[in-house]
């Protein structure tokens, strides 16, 4: 078969799948935070709501596109598929199950955390492009905070790493179906990686991009109608990727355990995506839980606490790992 | 008089943070607090007080006599009896007029009425289209009720 078709089948079901996954979410982010706030999120269109979904799309198609006065227009176009694209790509690399995974090389965790920190950058341009203050500071503010989250996020993410000895997402999967879950070993990697996750994902206890009561929308401000409606499709497809990571690194990825692979067969893609979205659910139940860190809490927060406690677990980890592998060897 | 509740101890960290957990978690199994207002209705408690309505009697008469205390009672001075005294001195109200609008439904009026005749409704739909309906007439062109009408028609 055409290898450029094959590549473009993939990438239209990663699409597929993203698509899916930012109407499940808005759904689901409506509902889980109107019942933890005693309220009911949409009840009018559909069952349940349900339509609620289709009204927006046609809402964020049917608006108007506009560009403030003196913005940089091209930049300022091209700004929403700065975020949009890389959290696209990011799928590429997400293990569904044992066959079903785009593209799959050896470093993939090292790309998708590179794609993952892309999207930053389109966020500070769409706030710079937008030449608004509420937007300027949004996006002074989602930099800072990428500077801040990034490092104990990719440290958090090591532990796993050295435990299975390979970088590909696949075999990290394959190494916790034969052993353990990593959770158990990586328990405050897996604690800080959460937290970070919810810092990627600039969701509530520190979403310093667009709080709502301070900055409007923050770097999204300016946006409108499709270009608005990318970022937010980005802003969830963000969610799902950390907490596809989280559940590939810490939690077993599609595998159960004591159940094989071929015993899983399709259902594995079930058991893979049921995994995501109870984590994107705690995600959910996070943000309508705690109120908004202060700005310099929130660098507080990062370069005080996070950093040097994955520093110091990450040093520590990696010695009982050798002392292990040393009384081993030496027995 | 008023006591003050004692503060809640405050939580240490962590414990807060695993408290506000609980709390949130508690509340997806709540029963909701909002009203799916077109649809459903706020029952009302027995003694809210909004517009003000007028009283009737068991025959469909009114009870006011057109004694003007309510308009004297008003702070707002949203009411407005226009009444026309006779020679054998019953009355008869071209208009009660009610500036409902400008109500802030202290219930004064209805205090203040020696004989029961007004009283706070509960019609608390009080934003209409129509600038007409801001303002209303309560009555229009009955006569007052009272002791002296009864006596003038007994003599």
């Amino acid at each position: 078969m055409n290898p450029w078709l094959v590549a473009l089948l993939r990438a239209l079901l990663i699409l597929l799948v993203m698509l899916l996954n930012g109407a499940m979410a808005i759904y689901m982010l409506r509902k889980v935070l109107g019942h933890a706030h005693l309220r009911l999120g949409p009840t009018e269109l559909g069952p349940a709501g349900l339509a609620q979904l289709l009204a927006d799309i046609v809402k964020l198609l049917v608006k108007e596109d506009r560009h403030p006065n003196r913005s940089d227009r091209w930049l300022y176009i091209i700004a929403p598929f700065i975020v949009f694209v890389p959290s696209f790509m990011t799928f590429a690399f997400i293990p569904f199950s044992n066959k079903l995974v785009a593209a799959n090389p050896d470093l993939s965790l090292l790309m998708m955390l590179a794609f993952m920190s892309i999207p930053p950058l389109g966020i500070f341009a769409a706030g710079w492009a937008s030449r608004s203050k509420f937007a300027t500071i949004g996006a002074v503010r989602a930099v800072g905070g990428m500077i801040t989250y990034e490092i104990p996020l990719l440290l958090s993410a090591l532990p796993p790493v050295m435990l299975a000895g390979s970088m590909n997402l696949q075999a990290i999967v394959v190494s916790q179906s034969t052993s353990i879950w990593y959770v158990l070993p990586c328990l405050p990697s897996f604690i800080m990686f959460l937290i970070c996750a919810q810092m990627e994902t600039s969701q509530t206890p520190f979403d310093m991009t667009e709080a709502d009561q301070e900055l409007v929308a923050g770097f999204a401000t300016e946006y409108s109608a499709m270009r608005f409606g990318f970022m937010y499709l980005a802003e969830f497809a963000e969610n799902f990727v950390m907490a596809a990571l989280a559940v590939t690194l810490f939690l077993g990825g599609w595998t159960l355990p004591g159940i094989s692979a071929a015993a899983l067969g399709p259902f594995a893609v079930l058991v893979f995506v049921a995994k995501c979205y109870i984590l994107i659910f705690l995600f959910m139940m996070i943000r309508g839980t705690y109120s908004r860190y202060r700005v310099d809490h929130y660098m507080e927060v990062g370069w005080k606490r996070l950093l040097p406690i994955s520093v110091v677990w990450i040093m520590v980890f990696a010695a009982a790992l050798r002392v292990i592998a040393m009384l081993k060897g030496g027995a | 008089m008023m006591t003050q509740a004692p503060p809640r101890p405050q939580s240490k960290w962590p414990f807060g943070l695993f408290r506000a957990a609980r709390i949130a978690a508690k509340n997806l199994f709540r029963h909701n607090v909002v009203i799916q207002y077109p649809k459903e209705r706020y029952n009302q408690p027995k003694r809210s007080r909004w517009a003000v309505e007028q009283i009737f009697a068991d025959d469909g008469s009114i009870k006011c006599t057109a004694c003007k205390i309510c308009e004297q009672s008003c702070p707002d001075h949203c009411i407005e009896i226009d009444v026309e005294t006779r020679q054998d001195k019953t009355k008869f109200i071209h208009s009660w007029h009610y500036e409902r609008a400008a109500c802030m439904m202290c219930g004064l009026c209805v205090e203040a009425c020696p004989f029961g005749a007004i009283r706070m409704g509960h019609d608390y739909e009080l934003a209409h289209r129509e600038p007409g309906l801001k303002s209303i007439d309560l009555l229009t062109e009955v006569e007052a009720a009272g002791a002296r009408k009864k006596e003038a028609e007994d003599a």
